[in-house]
């Protein structure tokens, strides 16, 4: 025990006197949080509009008074031409155009099923999605306020909407931030302790003082337990200064139990802990360390469900994904800020994350050797 | 006079190369013993593997009685060792590094304070207990390497090269720091590429291509140089060289400096050196003859293994 409080010592030592070290450890994470909550959002605003009326009537007018009213959608360009709105959709002056046909109003009046036509530009589809979402929004309010019971929509693909009205849960005015920041905080979590352990392993095999430490009495455990603690410290100071700025400057709701974030977390830091282990014991400069530890990262952010949605995946891939601890974690920690699960809720991915934590570290402890050959 | 290190019949094949190829030897307690041999000759892997930081592919190591393949742990409680390569940790003070050492050897405070100040004492280090190891000289360095290696008074100490690539005078000052830690009864086992430091041990074992080709005290190495040795100078070495090179009856020539060794099948006679001193344009002087030195003989005993092979 006291062998590995002196190992500690010798760590936090080492760390504090190392300056890049320092900022790498509490400066980065700020600052990639600041610039990552900014720029991973999902939010789509200012869509640029073309319109072709060709009804020309007092209702026709009022629906696209209902668009220009929005800072969803900038109506950039009023047109009779259809060929142009082509040419524009192609040379990116406009996102998303509005057609109303001749005879509109007319149909609306009558009671025959009026038709508009919308089309997106789909080669970002995850825009196109939420434009044409919000488009058929508009359309169904305006519908519905004009006692119009019956609006239905015809875009490209044909589409056939029910009167619906929807309620966003748990994060009501679905702030992508609210989804971002505790992403960022898992992302952390995963980079920060993994290069952590694999660069300070590697560097005492590249310097030469994990031979010096081999021919000391100092046993495996000791040895292991000495660089793991500070790390694990660490991690959980990162998570405590990222987690203030994301409550007080992000406003990032945190409805779940601190203790059952602090202790999953736990169970995720001895899995990337664990990892940066494994990752020292085949590298041999901290170059080799750094880009294998790289590789790891890349797989495991892309397909933990991030930024993009594991749903979306294709089959193979979601499958996949099971095989990556950080897509539990980041459902875990989404789940305990947005909903403010409980473990009931939390146990499967904690399960899981458990299962994965125990085969990384025992393999990593394994393959860590005492001896050089 | 008891054993401190029985190597038997030690072996260590990587892949298909075998670094040490069945070797066999031991050393006192007691004993400041030399390993000498031209680099890849294996000394490093019998030192690590010494060191129980190896496992040898067949035969064994007994350091003190005890097995490197089973008890681990006590030979490396009793074991100091110092690497090549310098080896501590850079951005810790000269202080922290020892104090670490201590704790991982568990030196009882009672003594710590003691068994410090003589550390200090013989490496002059306490001015620079606050200096980071990084900052030392390269002297200095080994002195604290060689501190934190004697921290727990080992009573076995192994040493790879420690001298390489530190100055004349630091390197002396070392062998006596060395010299007096035998003294005190430690076992010391050391490999050198210096030759002089090689001639300051009890025994020396000559390694080449990973085997042993001589072991013996010093002076028993060099009376073992069959032929008569000269040493001469000139102004250009090299051609002098080449020109005793094409002489019938040359065994061995040998650049010293400014120096050249040069040895005979036969005695010359002092009408030779003139006959010599002319044909080689009058720029052959100070011919003498001259004992043969550790280098001589390491290179003739090299020389005899590759014509052997």
């Amino acid at each position: 025990m006291k062998r590995i409080l002196q190992m500690m010592q010798k760590e936090f030592r080492q760390i504090f006197r190392d300056r890049p070290m320092m900022g790498i450890i509490f400066i980065v994470p700020l600052v990639q949080l600041l610039i990552l909550a900014f720029a991973i959002t999902t939010d789509v605003k200012h869509i640029k509009m073309s319109v072709v009326d060709f009804d020309k009537s007092a209702i026709s007018r009022e629906i696209i008074n209902a668009f220009s009213q929005t800072e969803r959608f900038d109506i950039k360009d009023f047109t009779q031409d259809l060929h142009r709105i082509d040419n524009d959709m192609r040379s990116w002056k406009t996102q998303i155009a509005l057609v109303i046909p001749a005879g509109f109003s007319k149909d609306m009046q009558r009671g025959a099923k009026p038709q508009i036509h919308i089309s997106a530009d789909g080669v970002d589809g995850n825009t196109a999605g939420i434009a044409l979402g919000y488009a058929q929004a508009i359309l169904v309010k305006y519908g519905l306020e004009n006692n119009s019971p019956d609006v239905s929509l015809t875009r490209r693909i044909s589409l056939h909407i029910v009167n619906m009205v929807e309620r966003m849960w748990y994060n009501l005015e679905l702030d992508s931030q609210q989804f971002m920041v505790p992403g960022i905080v898992v992302v952390l979590l995963t980079i920060i302790p993994m290069m952590l352990s694999a660069m300070s392993l590697v560097k005492e095999k590249e310097i030469g003082t994990l031979e010096q430490l081999m021919v000391t009495p100092l046993r495996k455990h000791q040895l292991l337990l000495g660089k793991i603690i500070p790390f694990l410290i660490l991690s959980y100071l990162e998570l405590a200064i990222v987690m203030t700025v994301a409550i007080l400057l992000f406003n990032i709701a945190m409805n779940g139990s601190y203790l059952l974030l602090a202790s999953l977390s736990f169970l995720y830091l001895i899995t990337t802990i664990g990892l940066g282990i494994f990752i020292s014991t085949f590298t041999h400069t901290q170059q080799q360390a750094m880009f294998v530890a790289w590789f790891f990262m890349v797989f495991m952010i892309i397909m933990s469900g991030f930024f993009i949605p594991i749903d979306n995946m294709p089959g193979s891939l979601q499958a996949f994904t099971y095989l990556n601890p950080m897509r539990f974690f980041m459902a875990i920690i989404r789940d305990i800020f947005q909903k403010g699960s409980g473990l009931s809720y939390l146990s499967r991915d904690s399960a899981m994350m458990t299962f994965y934590g125990i085969i990384i570290i025992t393999l990593a402890v394994f393959k860590f050797r005492k001896r050089v050959s | 006079m008891k054993v401190a290190l029985e190597i038997i019949e030690f072996k260590k094949v990587y892949g298909t190369y075998p670094a040490v190829n069945g070797v066999s030897f031991s050393v006192e307690e007691g004993e400041l013993f030399g390993l000498i041999g031209p680099d890849g000759a294996g000394k490093t892997t019998l030192i690590r593997a010494l060191c129980t930081l190896l496992k040898p592919t067949s035969g064994s190591l007994i350091v003190s009685g005890m097995d490197s393949n089973t008890d681990i742990l006590a030979i490396r409680n009793i074991l100091g060792y110092m690497p090549q390569r310098f080896s501590l940790y850079q951005d810790l003070s000269v202080e922290q590094n020892l104090q670490f050492f201590a704790d991982l050897f568990k030196v009882p405070a009672i003594h710590r304070t003691e068994r410090l100040n003589r550390l200090y004492q013989f490496s002059r280090l306490e001015s620079f207990k606050k200096r980071l190891a990084g900052e030392l000289s390269g002297g200095m360095k080994q002195k604290l390497a060689l501190s934190c290696a004697l921290i727990h008074t080992p009573a076995i100490l192994i040493l790879d090269e420690p001298t390489y690539g530190v100055d004349p005078l630091s390197r002396q000052e070392f062998w006596e720091i060395l010299k007096s830690i035998q003294q005190e009864g430690a076992t010391i086992l050391v490999s050198t590429a210096y030759m002089e430091e090689a001639e300051l041990c009890d025994r020396v074992a000559l390694m080449y291509n990973g085997k042993i080709i001589e072991i013996n005290p010093p002076e028993k190495i060099k009376a073992e140089y069959p032929y008569p040795l000269y040493r001469c100078e000139g102004r250009d070495m090299q051609k002098l060289r080449n020109f005793f090179k094409n002489l019938e009856g040359i065994r061995q020539t040998q650049l010293f400096g400014n120096a050249l060794h040069v040895s005979f099948s036969e005695k010359p006679s002092p009408g030779d050196w003139q006959k010599w001193q002319k044909q080689s344009g009058g720029d052959l002087k100070n011919w003498i003859d001259h004992e043969p030195s550790m280098e001589d003989v390491f290179l003739y005993l090299i020389n005899q293994e590759i014509k052997d092979e």
